[in-house]
């Protein structure tokens, strides 16, 4: 038995290396690629290899250099709409979703459908309308015109709901037995128990808002103001594309949700919330 | 007064109200009027600055044409081929870097994480040099050496379906990996050693206990798949981001953009959205009726 | 005032514009915000506040291929006619043409964007063929045919995903996709070229559909770079992208106009451009187009536009001033403008309305790729067939 639990885990072990040298290849290249001078890049076609010669830090000065050190305000502004979007979008979101999850109640199905509804609304059109509204509401050119719109997530609830749907509805009759009020519930005894939920939708949250890229940019207004994505876009032009500072800046971009990540998967260790807590 | 209040804050009836309000007033706030309106604008032809003709179902009947219809096709196949790859790997990934044969879960799940981070534009480069059409390009490279005839990967409709999935695979199936590792969480150990002591073999345990208590996530994976193939974009426009030859990698999304914004009709624009949001909800609706999620579920 | 552009050289070169100008209009100064966004997207961005009303710039730069989306309806851009009109004489006409509607001018471009052939003069040498002799096409296939024998390699390369260098021949021939009257993609001239072009690749053999499917495409770049193809159609502004992604090439390029069908036929065809454009929305609206003309059509303004953006400027009368009279180290250590000076009446513009992205869009995805990659269409059948779909939009 041993000998065959041995075995198992170097073949997954061998397998996840494998997995992950297909998964960070390209990563690999462009990492390569941001050391290395813009005309070098193409100069033989896909080029992944270690030229110390060729390579050296000028790409990421430039990043730092080029237009005022624009590279930084966005930086900025992506980290503080980040936090912002993820920190009130998990709060909410988690409240709806856990009201459709864990209660049945009139119009539970409608709301579920309405939050469907709104997931799968192509933002594309909704643009102009919405363009329009943010003007009335006076959130042009401000974060909140930015987060507000999209701070429920409907992604996020709709996963809370079905999280917390398979999670034991015992907890919530022993809390009401011991005189918890209904929120109570949720804050002390509930919210501990979604804890995986909330890793998993931090990393979501943080991960779309750090890529969002159509609606910040219709809102936005002014350069001071726009984020990564955006502003790594605009590199990109008929004439010619910037992909010395391009690919550098991108790189720089991985690094904080690389953070939350790693932060978040901590609430992946099996059996510590809902195996734990029954006792 | 404050009594009513203390009965409202223990009330199994209201309490659900308040934990929705949220959603209710920010889809009041702002999705009511916009939604409204576009509903309007794809029964109208937009001119210009508020003017606005009424066609009544002109734009609905534009939609009969060969692109959209090879739009719809790609769409449909690009999801189809989307959920075949991304409902069950990342399944077994998060099983297997839950377990405890694996060393070193930490780097493996960042490693498969880390492409969804990657720029869909910078990664682009890197996929359209990796997938190039001279026999130099790497892929190719590796085709010859394997006896096999290089391709003109971005010209075919199947290779460029091909790289379209691969791509989107590579992005997604780290957080699809972590919806699955959140599920897995919430299965109680004592499950799983009750059945190890009856005998049952890993199979067996990852098809009746894991399998069946991921159901709720394996669900939402597949109702966040379907639409997300639906509305692809930028696996598109990475790989052609002018031309689309023969309307490989023309969808449904690209489609919107095209009319509403580059031939700048917006009420034409309007009802290919429209569209699209019937479509991905039929589709959803069914497909999560098929799984008894509008069902009273148990008590 | 705020100015909206897609182009971070342009950014630069707008942001030296002012300081120019507030050097020498002290009594005057202009505040420009400059804010630049993704391609697409600012054009997306401006369509919806032009719609609503509100948030559009002071100025934008348009790319050509959306130019003709803001002059339907409700125009929201301002007319130029004023500032352009007494100074036309001086400059490529055509130029300011492609951003106009029904004899007004609603933009202000950059560049001419002529077509030239960048020849690759050490496999031209190789294959010994002296490029001056080749005048006419039928002089580019017998050169390519010597090309393809000495070296083994194509002497050019068609884009499959894009329209060159298809536009410019059949611009170049005084045909177009559209004309006042309709569509007339299907034309005769039409078809013949697209036949050449076929007959090119698949009959004597000197010309490949493009790796990498256009010209902006990575894998063409490192392709060229290699010397993969001894010549090159493409607009002057491509000069560019020589200089900055391939290395190897320096020295060895020569640029030298058009060759022609017949005669009479133009050497060249002007493609591409950024038209500057002034929105309705703006409170300034004198401010700004004496700022335009200052940064667009002056003497001054021209020179900057090659010194600063390499693009061959659209003022005529600069084309011989000493600083464009430089020899280009790259392109063989010539005079590249005495090449331009040469074709200066010779630059025909595509005529675009507002079915122009349409038509576009339809050869860049179905005619190019359908007649002369897969072939599953002669290039006659695969003309008519869009040229119908494009009727059939025009209602």
């Amino acid at each position: 038995m041993k000998k065959k639990n041995m075995l198992t885990s170097i073949v997954l072990i061998l397998f996840f290396i494998a997995v992950s040298i297909l998964f960070l290849f390209p990563l690999y290249y462009l990492v390569m690629a941001s050391f290395k001078p813009a005309d070098e890049l193409f100069r033989n076609g896909l080029d992944f290899s270690i030229n110390l010669d060729l390579m050296n830090l000028n790409n990421y000065r430039l990043l730092f250099t080029d237009g005022g050190g624009v590279y930084l305000s966005w930086y900025k502004n992506s980290l503080l709409i980040t936090a912002l979007y993820t920190g009130l979008g998990l709060f909410l979101s988690s409240m709806v979703g856990y009201g459709l999850g864990a209660y049945q109640f009139k119009g539970r199905n409608f709301i579920f459908l309405l939050v469907l509804f709104v997931l799968m609304m192509p933002v594309e059109i909704l643009m102009l309308p919405l363009y329009k509204l943010m003007i009335s509401l006076g959130m042009i050119n401000k974060y909140s015109g930015v987060i507000l719109p999209f701070v429920v997530s409907p992604i996020a609830v709709f996963f809370f709901r079905q999280f917390v749907s398979g999670l034991p509805k015992d907890f919530m009759d022993a809390g009401r037995i011991d005189g918890c009020t209904e929120i109570g519930i949720f804050f002390r005894i509930m919210v501990p128990l979604m804890a995986p939920a909330f890793g998993a939708m931090g990393i979501l949250l943080a991960m779309q808002s750090w890529n969002n890229f159509i609606w910040p940019l219709i809102v936005l207004r002014t350069n001071e103001m726009l984020t990564l994505p955006i502003g790594l876009a605009s590199m990109l032009t008929p004439y010619g594309n910037n992909y010395d500072k391009l690919i550098a800046g991108s790189v720089l971009a991985i690094i904080p949700i690389i953070i939350v990540f790693l932060f978040n998967q901590r609430a992946f260790i099996s059996g510590l919330t809902a195996g734990g807590v029954k006792g | 007064m404050v009594k009513a209040l203390r009965s409202l804050l223990y009330s199994e009836k209201v309490a659900p109200y308040i934990f929705v309000s949220p959603f209710i007033v920010a889809f009041v706030v702002f999705f009511l009027y916009p939604t409204i309106n576009t509903f309007v604008m794809s029964f109208q032809e937009i001119v210009g600055l508020d003017s606005a003709r009424f066609v009544g179902l002109e734009n609905y009947k534009k939609l009969f044409n060969v692109h959209f219809y090879n739009a719809l096709k790609t769409n449909t196949l690009y999801t189809l081929f989307t959920l075949l790859l991304l409902i069950p790997i990342p399944i077994l990934f998060a099983v297997f870097l839950n377990s405890a044969f694996v060393k070193g879960k930490t780097f493996f799940r960042t490693s498969i994480f880390i492409p969804a981070l990657t720029s869909v534009i910078v990664a682009g480069v890197c996929f359209r040099l990796m997938f190039g059409e001279l026999d130099t390009a790497l892929v190719n490279s590796l085709l010859i050496k394997i006896g096999l005839p290089p391709q003109k990967w971005l010209l075919g409709y199947w290779t460029g379906m091909l790289l379209m999935v691969l791509l989107h695979f590579w992005k997604t199936a780290g957080i699809f990996m972590v919806y699955y590792l959140a599920g897995l969480q919430s299965i109680p150990h004592e499950l799983y050693e009750s059945a190890q002591i009856d005998g049952a073999g890993a199979v067996q345990r990852l098809w009746y206990i894991t399998l069946p208590l991921l159901k709720p996530i394996v669900i939402y994976t597949l109702t966040i798949a379907i639409f997300e193939g639906y509305r692809m974009f930028g696996e598109s426009y990475v790989f052609w981001n002018e031309g689309m030859p023969g309307d490989i990698g023309l969808t449904i999304v690209r489609y919107i953009y095209q009319q509403a914004f580059q031939r700048n009709d917006m009420g034409f624009g309007s009802a290919i959205g429209i569209a699209l949001l019937c479509l991905v909800m039929i589709v959803n609706l069914i497909q999560l009726r098929f799984f008894g999620m509008f069902k009273k579920e148990r008590d | 005032m705020t100015l909206w552009t897609f182009n971070d050289l342009h950014t630069d070169y707008y942001r030296k514009t002012v300081e120019l100008w507030n050097e020498e209009h002290p009594e005057q100064p202009i505040d420009l915000v400059i804010d630049t966004y993704p391609n697409n997207e600012m054009h997306t961005k401006l369509l919806i506040a032009l719609q609503s009303g509100v948030g559009a710039p002071d100025i934008a730069d348009i790319n050509i291929n959306f130019f003709h989306n803001f002059l339907k309806g409700d125009i929201q851009l301002v007319e130029l006619n004023d500032i352009i009109e007494p100074e036309l004489s001086q400059f490529v006409k055509s130029r300011f043409d492609i951003y106009s509607k029904d004899g007004k001018y609603y933009g202000i471009g950059f560049h001419v964007g002529a077509t030239v052939v960048y020849y690759n003069k050490e496999i031209m040498d190789q294959a010994g063929v002296d490029i001056e002799s080749i005048k006419t096409w039928d002089d580019y296939i017998e050169a390519g045919k010597k090309v393809l024998a000495a070296t083994g390699k194509p002497m050019t390369a068609f884009e499959i995903t894009n329209q060159r260098p298809f536009w410019p021949m059949i611009v170049q021939r005084g045909s177009d996709y559209l004309s006042e009257e309709g569509v007339i993609l299907d034309n005769e001239t039409n078809i013949e070229v697209l036949q050449a072009m076929y007959d090119m690749i698949y009959e004597h053999e000197i010309a490949i559909p493009m790796p990498g499917g256009n010209t902006g495409s990575e894998e063409f770049f490192a392709f060229m770079n290699n010397g993969g193809i001894a010549s090159l159609i493409m607009p002057m502004w491509y000069m560019g992208r020589f200089t900055s992604y391939m290395p190897d090439l320096e020295g060895k390029i020569l640029i030298r106009p058009m060759p022609v069908w017949e005669e009479g036929d133009f050497r060249s065809a002007g493609m591409g451009g950024t038209g500057t454009s002034i929105t309705k929305q703006s409170e300034h609206i004198d401010l700004a187009k004496q700022f335009l003309a200052y940064a667009k059509l002056t003497k001054e303004a021209n020179i900057r536009i090659w010194q600063e953006l390499q693009f061959d400027p659209i003022r005529w009368d600069v084309w011989d001033a000493p600083e464009l009279q430089e020899p280009l180290e790259y392109f063989g250590n010539e005079v590249v403008f005495n090449t331009l000076l040469e074709l200066k009446d010779e630059i025909a513009s595509p005529y675009y309305n507002e079915l122009s992205s349409a038509a576009q869009d339809l050869v860049m995805n179905d005619v190019m790729f359908k007649a002369l990659s897969e072939r599953i269409a002669t290039p006659e059948e695969a003309l008519r067939e869009a040229a119908d779909e494009l009727r059939s939009q025009q209602e």
